[in-house]
């Protein structure tokens, strides 16, 4: 009995605080981490079309078309299939790629969840913070050179 | 990593089993965790019964399946619960035209579903199973999806079956009428799409048949097209996706640092040992919330607290690792990001959680734990006894509460686990609420570690604060190399299987998920007592189908 | 000011219905029995319908706003002050879904569980005196008519439970039976025990009983509320009670953790409405039985005009209290429940009737 009222009276507790934690969202959208890994946004100028990203990515999010002058002709996002693993970024060697902190975005099929690189320059950019400045310290670990009998590439 | 010392074949254990096995071994390999003795299929339940009863050899980790070229081959991983160390691979290899061996099952109950799973996923056959049926894939799949000759193209007809006889003849008597409740898929309390067939007799279960594979999404193939470098990492996230993540990710990633030889700097370790705790702490969190949401049924307030304090853990990891569940956060050979700068605010905001768990738990207590209805409904309810659960291949906190002192962290080191003060919590009871006590008490324990971890990250010299070693941007490891890895996840042993072939992805990739082994005990724990108490067992073994179906 | 004097009968000591004051107020009394069905018809809606508002304003609104501040959380707040038009977009949404009737239903039953289900708590506001002279019929078995009238729900349960051709609704159908067989009889025997107290079925008597004052503290007089004569009597009926309407700890019929819904799960849009109506209304009724014969029915402070307000300010704290266990306290098993019903209740139900009898014997 004693145990029923110790529980009641916790709840009581709480119901008598009036503290909420959660957040009408969206009216009041939660901060997000400098780090966070949203929507992936594609600079077209810094692109040196290396490919690498797509090589990268684990499920085939990225789709670079190249012309038989191996200029780079498009850059095609199946955003509805990133996992925000955040792999191109790391891979990419002139910060072409990014991800940023924007995690809003709708489709109602498939295809509208295919991002060019037109549309793609349209992401929303970070808020107020430099992504490249809050990511600096893995770069070096990232293009370190292997040492060892392993076959590298 | 102390791989040093374990990949030296221990001579003096292999010349002890060559003693006991005799002229059964056919032949010897070495795995990277242990030494492999190859058998015939006709001797697998002589030799097993052998290594468990006279060697000691009581929990069988995992049954990997795979096709080579020339030969089919089944790998039973052994351990000792009381010294998970002590390892011993069973390989058995079967000829391609005719791919049956022994069943293991009479040896290890737990040998029955990883049989199944190797029959369905492989197409290996086991005389002596007692069911071998598909367990993942329907009925009605053609093909064997992990085999060689498999098929992807070919288009598969998955048909609507009828259940076939509800009223299955073992459960009917003259006397008794039984009814068959199909508790699932699509059911309150079945913690995502599992299907329980149920037989009931009033409103006691007299069977309980739990029915997996609704969501299966090919884990094992996915990772075995990953590069090991990069590409496997973001996946195991995704297995138990409750935010255990940094958990599992160490799962692969102390597999594959056995395999490539990698030694991760000391510093990256200990930011390893505080994000997986505190992974470990929203699990556990979560178990107890939704246990709760079993008890009390509709949205109970415990269920909301813990979903408090597991936001708070998610903000930090959000903070540290970039995403709340989905972290990707583990390297191999370290991790991706130093702590979030400045670390002064994120120390601080870590501390300040630890600082009220003491509070909140000792809530949690007054509303849950002391409650004479809680108390009531669980204890002396799923109760699974130690023997049970060794032969299941229960672990962690499912086999802690049943009294089971096994814990991967002590008895396997890895991480920075062995210099800090912490203990392993066991409860005798047995029982739905023994499992609770467990699960409060490893919170604890987890707050002390990264507590310790915050200390020892605070008085880090500042230029020895290496996150990465220095890893190869291509991994090749070299061919036919084997190795079996755990770590203890949230939910117990997650352990990672694979073969290299000389390339940069995996020839065979094999997850063994803690939550799979688990959730075989269900029928044994649950037959005879009431419906109430069959969800709050499910409840109180806290799978994830994520990881049971992978 | 006469017309005010006549609208509040029980400050005179004489009882006068609603629906007499109904014909006298508009004359319909002069029709002869015609006119007095009409006068009674029209009482009934307007009691029916305050308590279908009260119904309305509790389960889509005042539910979640309650739950939500014992679990931290905002609840509805978009739609009007407080959120409270929900209740208006929620009646919508759920009268325009589709009424889905499983193919194995067994028709007749399962269209007219849901109707008994609401019909019969609506039955029993039909004797409960509210104050201000909302009163429908004083009968003198008044209290056996509303335990009567409230155990029909069962039947409604079970034709629910079998008719939905669904196995987790029978399984809530028969639980709903064993639960209200079991917890039936101590209710009535503990509301027995008021009624040696009062002397009387009658509910207005009953209401009159507990006017007299108990004891006087520093000027404040405590009047004889069989809450306060006999408090074990009232937490066991209480307890009772709460099984009786199935709620938590005892919502076993539902269990949704178990039962996904019980009897209620093939249930969907209009009929739907009505069984979730019928709850609610259930657990007004028995928090109008409570207010009635342990809390003094309409009586309170201030000027008995004020009944009504009293009156429901009771049956709120009752629904709230309802709320409050489902946050905190877990759902009991069936084995356990029909134990503590048969075993537990019913012993300390018939104990106290007799010391009860005892007690009131020896007064007299």
């Amino acid at each position: 009995m004693i145990g029923l009222l110790k529980s009641m009276a916790t709840t009581m507790k709480h119901a008598l605080d009036g503290s909420t934690f959660t957040v009408e969202y969206p009216k009041t959208a939660p901060d997000v981490s400098p780090r966070f890994r949203g929507v992936h946004k594609f600079s077209q100028e810094r692109c040196i079309w290396c490919r690498q990203c797509e090589n990268v990515c684990p499920n085939d999010t990225i789709q670079i078309v190249m012309d038989d002058k191996r200029n780079g002709e498009q850059y095609n996002l199946h955003i509805g299939q990133c996992i925000y693993c955040r792999l191109c970024e790391e891979v990419c060697p002139v910060d072409a790629i990014l991800l940023t902190q924007n995690f809003e975005f709708t489709g109602d099929t498939k295809q509208d969840l295919v991002y060019n690189k037109d549309q793609l320059r349209a992401v929303p950019w970070y808020k107020d913070i430099d992504p490249l400045e809050s990511r600096e310290p893995d770069r070096g670990a990232w293009i370190g050179e292997g040492e060892g009998d392993v076959d590298y590439q | 990593m102390s791989t040093g010392v374990e990949e030296t074949p221990d001579v003096e254990r292999e010349a002890e089993l060559e003693e006991l096995l005799g002229d059964r071994v056919l032949a010897r390999e070495t795995h990277l965790n242990a030494p492999g003795v190859v058998v015939n299929p006709g001797d697998v339940q002589d030799v097993l019964f052998t290594l468990r009863d006279e060697a000691g050899y009581d929990h069988c980790s995992c049954v990997t399946a795979q096709q080579y070229e020339d030969r089919y081959e089944t790998i039973y991983h052994l351990k000792k619960f009381a010294d998970p160390t002590d390892e011993v691979s069973v390989v058995v290899p079967t000829p391609l035209d005719a791919p049956v061996s022994q069943s293991a099952e009479p040896v290890y109950r737990t040998a029955d579903w990883h049989e199944r799973e190797a029959y369905d996923l492989v197409g290996i056959q086991y005389d002596d199973h007692p069911d071998l049926r598909r367990i993942l894939l329907p009925e009605t799949w053609q093909g064997h999806p992990l085999s060689g000759d498999y098929d992807q193209d070919k288009p598969q007809v998955v048909t609507l079956s009828e259940h076939a006889n509800p009223l299955l003849p073992d459960h009917r008597d003259s006397e008794g009428d039984t009814m068959f409740l199909n508790v699932g898929p699509h059911h309150p309390a079945t913690h995502g799409v599992l299907h329980v067939k149920t037989v009931l007799d009033g409103e006691t279960v007299v069977d309980a048949e739990p029915d997996i594979g609704y969501l299966h999404r090919c884990e094992e193939q996915m990772c075995q097209q990953g590069t090991y470098r990069h590409q496997i990492m973001p996946y195991p996230d995704r297995w138990d996706y409750v935010s255990s993540g940094l958990l599992n990710e160490w799962a692969y990633a102390r597999a594959i640092e056995d395999l490539a030889d990698v030694e991760v700097p000391e510093y990256a370790q200990v930011i390893r040992t505080m994000g997986a705790e505190l992974c470990r702490i929203a699990s556990h969190m979560l178990a107890l919330g939704t246990f709760a949401l079993d008890v009390y049924g509709e949205f109970t307030a415990t269920f909301m607290y813990t979903f408090r304090d597991r936001e708070i853990i998610q903000d930090i990891l959000e903070d540290l690792t970039g995403q709340r569940m989905m972290f990707n956060y583990f390297r191999v050979g370290g991790v991706a990001w130093d702590l979030p700068e400045p670390r002064e605010e994120f120390f601080a905001q870590t501390r300040d959680f630890l600082d009220e768990l003491p509070a909140k738990v000792d809530e949690y207590n007054d509303l849950i734990t002391t409650n004479e209805i809680f108390q009531l409904r669980c204890v002396d309810t799923g109760v699974l006894e130690p023997d049970v659960a060794k032969q299941y291949g229960c672990t962690g906190p499912v086999a802690r509460g049943s009294g089971v002192d096994y814990d991967l962290r002590r008895d396997d080191p890895y991480g920075y686990y062995p210099e800090l003060e912490w203990d392993v919590v066991t409860e005798g009871g047995c029982d739905n609420y023994s499992r609770v006590l467990v699960r409060m008490q490893e919170v604890e324990e987890s707050a002390k570690i990264v507590e310790q971890c915050l200390d020892i990250l605070e008085s880090w010299p500042e230029d020895e604060r290496d996150i990465q070693a220095n890893v190869p941007r291509t991994l090749k490891p070299d061919a036919d190399t084997e190795v079996y890895r755990a770590v203890e996840a949230a939910k117990g042993e997650l352990g990672i299987y694979m073969r290299s072939d000389g390339t940069d992805k995996p020839a065979r990739f094999k997850i063994r998920s803690p939550c799979f082994s688990n959730l075989q005990a269900l029928g044994e724990m649950t037959e005879g007592e009431y419906i109430p108490d069959l969800v709050a067992s499910l409840g109180s073994l806290d799978i994830v189908l994520g990881e049971v179906d992978r | 000011m006469t017309a005010a004097a006549t609208f509040f009968p029980l400050q005179n000591g004489e009882t006068v219905l609603l629906p007499e004051r109904l014909a006298d107020l508009t004359g319909l009394g002069e029709f002869g029995v015609a006119g007095e069905l009409l006068a009674a018809f029209i009482a009934a809606f307007i009691v029916a319908n305050i308590m279908l508002a009260m119904t309305g304003v509790a389960g889509p609104w005042a539910k979640r706003k309650i739950t939500a501040s014992f679990t931290d959380r905002i609840a509805v707040n978009h739609l009007g002050p407080g959120g409270i038009l929900i209740i208006v977009a929620d009646s919508v949404r759920l009268l325009s879904k589709e009424n889905i009737i499983p193919e194995n239903a067994d028709r007749p039953a399962y269209d007219l569980a849901p109707i008994v289900i609401a019909g019969s708590a609506l039955l029993g506001f039909a004797v409960i005196p509210m104050g201000s002279g909302i009163h429908l019929a004083d009968p003198e078995v008044g209290l056996a008519f509303v335990f009567a009238v409230a155990g029909i729900a069962s039947i409604g349960l079970v034709m629910a439970g079998y008719a939905s051709g669904n196995k987790y609704s029978m399984l809530g159908g028969l639980r709903a039976v064993a639960q209200n067989i079991a917890y039936e009889i101590p209710l009535v025997v503990t509301g027995m025990s008021v009624v040696l107290f009062a002397g009387s079925l009658q509910m207005g008597t009953i209401v009159e009983a507990q006017a007299e004052p108990l004891v006087t503290i520093a000027g404040v007089t405590i009047p004889s509320w069989f809450a306060l004569v006999n408090p074990f009597a009232f937490v066991l009926f209480l307890i009772a009670n709460f099984a009786e309407v199935g709620r938590n700890p005892f919502d076993m019929p539902e269990a949704p953790a178990e039962l996904i819904a019980g009897y209620q799960t093939e249930y969907s849009s209009v009929y739907f409405v009505l069984v979730y109506l019928g709850e609610f209304l259930h657990i007004f009724l028995g928090g109008a039985i409570i207010a009635t014969i342990f809390l003094g029915g309409p009586a309170g402070p201030g000027p008995a005009e004020l009944g009504i307000v009293w009156f429901i300010i009771k049956i709120w704290g009752v629904f709230f209290l309802t709320q409050w266990l489902r946050s905190a306290i877990p759902r009991v098993r069936i084995d356990h429940l029909i134990e503590i019903g048969w075993k537990g209740l019913l012993v300390l139900a018939f104990a106290n009737l007799f010391l009860t009898a005892a007690i009131v014997g020896v007064i007299a």
